[in-house]
């Protein structure tokens, strides 16, 4: 009697574990990462996740990044969510206070093959809220300093070193200024994102890091502001928005007339390809320190997704499987957050630019935006705070303490 | 219509207008029923709708972004309305002239209605640069110097509302081509007889007969306005610090951006309002109009 | 002044407009006008195809280049190769040929009605129409998508094109239309006995034909630059219509901006083409009609 109901017992255990069922489970993707240029690339994440787990099929959406949120919401309010899809960072934090997210944690522990050593800790952690782990990490990216070593020769100043500070770095804009040629030394926007890892770079943030005050207004960051709105007004070696003429700051440095750019590294194939003269890229210099921005886009999975185990198997696969990260890397399609820096190597082998490690150095000083509920109308209310200041309507200390203002009504 | 009985009366209707209404009332109306709705409740999307009655509109009322946003879209107004539908008016005047080619000419003028704001924008953009634009270029010509346009707070508006008058001209200048064509030539002929001249023509013929058309082309005009969206949101995203902010893209905004759908529909119901006391209040006027002209 | 009524024996007795020989000063001056105007309205689109025939670095050179060297067709191959712009233009075309037609008919049985028939309630409803024109899209999408959903239509060519088949823009147009009509005609019929409904499709319709042309079109160009409804409806590439296709050619970072162009141009075309057969066929119309 016991060995039957013993091995019935383990039969019907054995069932219930097999991922095989007997019709196909679709499980729904959206992104906004793979369109354009990416498709094939996640259709072979896709067919290859496929071949490990028959039964289980993947149907993929995508929206333009600008469109994207609008749709997802749209889908989210009809309740007709995907089962899975990506999230930014800043967006994420939002949708898992909210509760749109499923809790991966129970999955993850009742997984035996899982192991999170696998994930770059910093990034995982990022997408972990009030100690539920609510998102994988699926990439990360970066801010750097880009440089143009052609101008830097013909000026006859040295290239930028880790050890370079913000005096460095003005001293060499100016001298790398020519206004004959429309060449500009130095560029980095005055808008939201770049400032809050600015002011980092002088020991400043925007929140306490319990995120319960209200930092904006130190006397720090009312220096930084005063010193990037200086670069433009002042010692002119950065453009303003006029001196752009609606041009973007990369196609300026592809044309040669921008010597330093703090821009993203998912410009890095961009320049590969389309930058006819020498660069490279180094550390940003900082103040008192160095600070550099840390993005990254997660996968989650939706409270109310009909099928969490198929789901979480897919994005666990996307996020972090072999196949999954050589195929990213192969393409350049953004960086996996993946401790194997082995599996990143590929990535590093690339000849352009020669500094390529330096990618892997910024994530050191990293500076994880300080996301909290109303985060988008933070964003646009310090924003319109920062273009005042830009446009000379306000001090930079005036903005900045209305932009405090601003922020206390939203927490 | 005495000769028509209420069933035939009935019948018609039944074949000609319930199509539209069934059409109008499941995909418009609804839809906007549930705004309203909505705008007593507060819903982020994401969870549960919660009621709270009338506080979207005491908030909204009091919201100093709304009240910017409301200025800045009635100065949109004041600024786009009144040139659109005269330099509208004066080209479908040219345009229904027997000159030869005004086929292409019409063509030419419609291009821009048909052209994307992704283009529009970026060209005028540039048009509109202080330093490289053709716009200042041609105010130095005569001695002017030209304003920062998008650049400056005070001037954003301006350009924006410039390129939207360029936009919409041939729009609006189609729909009274077509008014224009319903004037009878003997009207005309028998005026030139008497020995009026065209400016005479053009005030008792031309203006009166044009009147629908004008009620129509405003009426449209102000509603359309009044939602003024796609060029702010492509050419300045509402900046410079705010200049251009207007209320749909405050509604947008809210919606899909800050997660506050029911205090979008709020703001969107405030809109509502204002458009439909100024149609009203523009149809009496247009009646009155009309009553005294006999 | 001659009065209106008298002189009119055909309500819609419209003498085509023939040019008439000889050049007068007065053309001149219009012609002047209008060549100046229309350099004004073409430049944007001409910069459009320039760049679209342009390689990537002679774009966005001061001071601006108007005409394209070396010119390519480059990128027009690129957006084919970048999506299936075939199958766009396919949904395209089939969701807004439809959806106009549907649109026209519609709005001019309604207009109609409106126009002619008396009935209790008829203002208040005709003022229910004009309300949707008055709350922005913005916030219809998320109720509109919801009903969708509930009749199981999501990704189908019908929640693509009823949305865009009925609005109270062409009811009104085709209501100020009938209105402006003199009855006469009507009248005749009536006493013949015809209904409101043989009269509308034998004699009304006909008369609207001018209206009807400039309905069309614009119906046509709202339906086919239509873009956040079909973003959200829409799940599979295969459904989607060419705005939303091309939409992919803006990336998150950066935009190429002459495949961006090339792709424009592609999607501006059939509108103008449209455009340029509508207007021929309204002055057409209008030298064909005459009394009955």
């Amino acid at each position: 009697m016991t060995i039957l109901r013993r091995s019935i017992a383990a039969m019907l255990l054995a069932t219930a574990a097999s991922p095989a069922f007997a019709e196909d489970i679709t499980i729904n993707y959206i992104t906004f990462s793979a369109a354009p240029n990416y498709i094939e690339e996640l259709e072979a994440t896709i067919a290859a996740f496929e071949a490990e787990h028959p039964g289980v099929d993947v149907k993929y959406e995508t929206a333009g990044w600008d469109a994207y949120f609008t749709k997802l919401q749209t889908m989210v309010a009809a309740n007709k969510a995907p089962d899975t899809f990506e999230l930014n960072y800043e967006n994420f934090v939002t949708y898992a206070q909210k509760g749109a997210l499923l809790d991966l944690g129970p999955l993850m522990t009742a997984d035996p093959g899982f192991d999170a050593g696998v994930y770059n800790p910093t990034a995982l952690a990022a997408f972990a809220q009030d100690g539920k782990q609510y998102g994988l990490v699926e990439s990360f990216s970066n801010v750097v300093l880009f440089y143009n070593k052609d101008l830097f020769d013909a000026a006859g100043v040295a290239y930028p070193t880790a050890d370079w500070t913000w005096k460095e770095e003005l001293e060499a804009a100016q001298k790398l200024t020519d206004a004959s040629k429309g060449v500009w030394g130095d560029f980095a926007p005055i808008q939201f994102w770049e400032f809050y890892k600015t002011i980092a770079q002088n020991g400043g943030s925007i929140l306490s890091p319990d995120k319960q005050t209200v930092t904006i207004d130190s006397a720090q960051n009312v220096e930084t502001l005063t010193w990037m709105i200086d670069k433009v007004n002042t010692y002119k070696v950065t453009p303003s928005d006029v001196d752009m003429a609606g041009q973007a700051s990369e196609d300026l440095f592809k044309a040669g007339k921008i010597a330093m750019l703090r821009t993203g590294i998912w410009l890095l194939g961009d320049f590969a390809q389309n930058a006819k003269f020498n660069w490279d890229i180094a550390l940003e210099p900082g103040n008192t320190q160095k600070a550099h921005h840390f993005f990254s886009n997660g996968v989650a999975v939706s409270a109310n997704s009909a099928h969490p185990q198929e789901a979480y198997e897919w994005v666990k696969f996307l996020t972090s499987s072999k196949a999954a990260v050589d195929i990213r890397v192969a393409a350049g399609w953004e960086l996996p957050a993946v401790s194997d820096t082995a599996a990143v190597q590929g990535y590093l082998d690339q000849a352009v630019p020669e500094s390529r490690e330096v990618v892997f150095q910024a994530l050191d000083t990293a500076v994880v935006p300080p996301v909290v509920g109303n985060w988008n109308q933070l964003t646009d209310a310090v924003g319109k705070e920062l273009d005042a200041a830009k446009l000379g309507q306000k001090t930079p200390e005036q903005a900045l303490a209305d932009a405090k203002v601003a922020i206390e009504a939203l927490l | 219509m005495d000769a028509v009985t209420d069933r035939s009366k009935y019948l018609a209707l039944a074949v000609l207008l319930l199509p539209s209404l069934i059409g109008m009332f499941t995909f418009l109306m609804l839809p906007v029923i549930s705004s309203f709705v909505l705008s007593f409740t507060e819903w982020d999307m994401i969870g549960e709708i919660g009621w709270v009655g009338f506080d979207n509109y005491l908030a909204a009322l009091a919201d100093p972004a709304v009240q910017a946003a409301l200025r800045n879209t009635l100065v949109y107004i004041v600024g786009y309305l009144p040139a659109v539908v005269a330099i509208a008016l004066g080209l479908a005047l040219l345009l229904n002239r027997r000159i030869k080619g005004r086929v292409v000419f019409r063509a030419i003028y419609f291009v821009p209605v048909v052209t994307s704001w992704v283009a529009v924008s970026l060209i005028w953009k540039w048009q509109l640069n202080p330093q490289y634009g053709l716009i200042n270029f041609a105010l130095s010509l005569i001695g002017i110097k030209g304003p920062g346009w998008l650049f400056d707070p005070s001037w954003a508006m301006a350009g924006v509302i410039l390129t939207s008058i360029w936009k919409d001209i041939g729009f609006v200048t189609v729909i009274y081509l077509a008014g224009l064509q319903e004037i009878p030539e003997p009207l005309y002929e028998a005026a030139a007889l008497d020995g009026a001249t065209p400016w005479q023509r053009f005030w008792s013929i031309t203006w009166p007969m044009l009147a629908p058309t004008t009620f129509f082309v405003t009426t449209i005009s102000l509603i359309s306005s009044f939602q003024v969206f796609d060029q702010v949101w492509v050419m300045t995203q509402g900046g410079p610090a705010g200049a251009t902010s207007v209320m749909v893209e405050l509604i947008y905004k809210n919606a899909f951006s800050y997660f506050r759908m029911g205090y979008a529909s709020a703001i969107s119901w405030i809109l509502f309002a204002l458009i439909f006391a100024v149609t009203i209040a523009q149809n009496l006027l247009q009646k009155r109009l009309d009553r005294s002209d006999g | 002044m001659a009065d209106a009524a008298t002189l009119v024996d055909n309500p819609v007795s419209v003498i085509a407009r023939q040019p008439r020989p000889g050049l007068r000063l007065s053309d001149l001056a219009t012609y002047a006008l209008l060549a100046t105007g229309s350099v004004v309205m073409l430049l944007p689109f001409a910069w459009t195809v320039s760049t679209s025939l342009k390689t990537a670095g002679a774009t966005f050179v001061t001071p601006p280049e108007l005409l394209p060297a070396p010119a390519t067709l480059d990128n027009y191959v690129k957006v084919f190769d970048s999506a299936p712009v075939g199958q766009f233009l396919f949904n395209s075309i089939l969701v807004s040929v439809t959806s106009t037609a549907l649109m026209v008919l519609f709005c001019a049985m309604s207009g109609y009605a409106f126009a002619r028939i008396q009935f209790k309630g008829r203002e208040l409803l005709f003022y229910a129409y004009l309300a949707t024109l008055m709350i922005p899209q913005q916030v219809t999408l998320t109720p509109l998508f919801i009903i969708m959903n509930f009749l199981g239509w999501t990704n189908t060519y019908q929640a693509l094109i009823l949305p865009s088949s009925f609005g109270a823009f062409g009811t009104f147009l085709l209501r100020q239309f009938f209105l402006r009509l003199p009855r006469e005609i009507e009248e005749a019929a009536f006493m013949d006995g015809a209904g409101y409904v043989r009269i509308f499709f034998t004699i009304a319709i006909h008369l609207a034909r001018p209206a009807l042309a400039t309905l069309a079109v614009f119906a046509f160009m709202a339906s086919w630059n239509s873009f956040l409804w079909p973003l959200i409806i829409t799940s599979d590439q295969s459904m989607m219509t060419l705005p939303l296709g091309l939409s992919f050619l803006q990336g998150r970072w950066s935009t190429d901006w002459n495949v961006l162009m090339a792709g424009t141009v592609i999607g501006t075309l059939p509108i103008i083409a449209l455009y340029v057969f509508a207007q021929k066929y309204i002055i057409q119309s209008l030298s064909h009609t005459g009394l009955k």
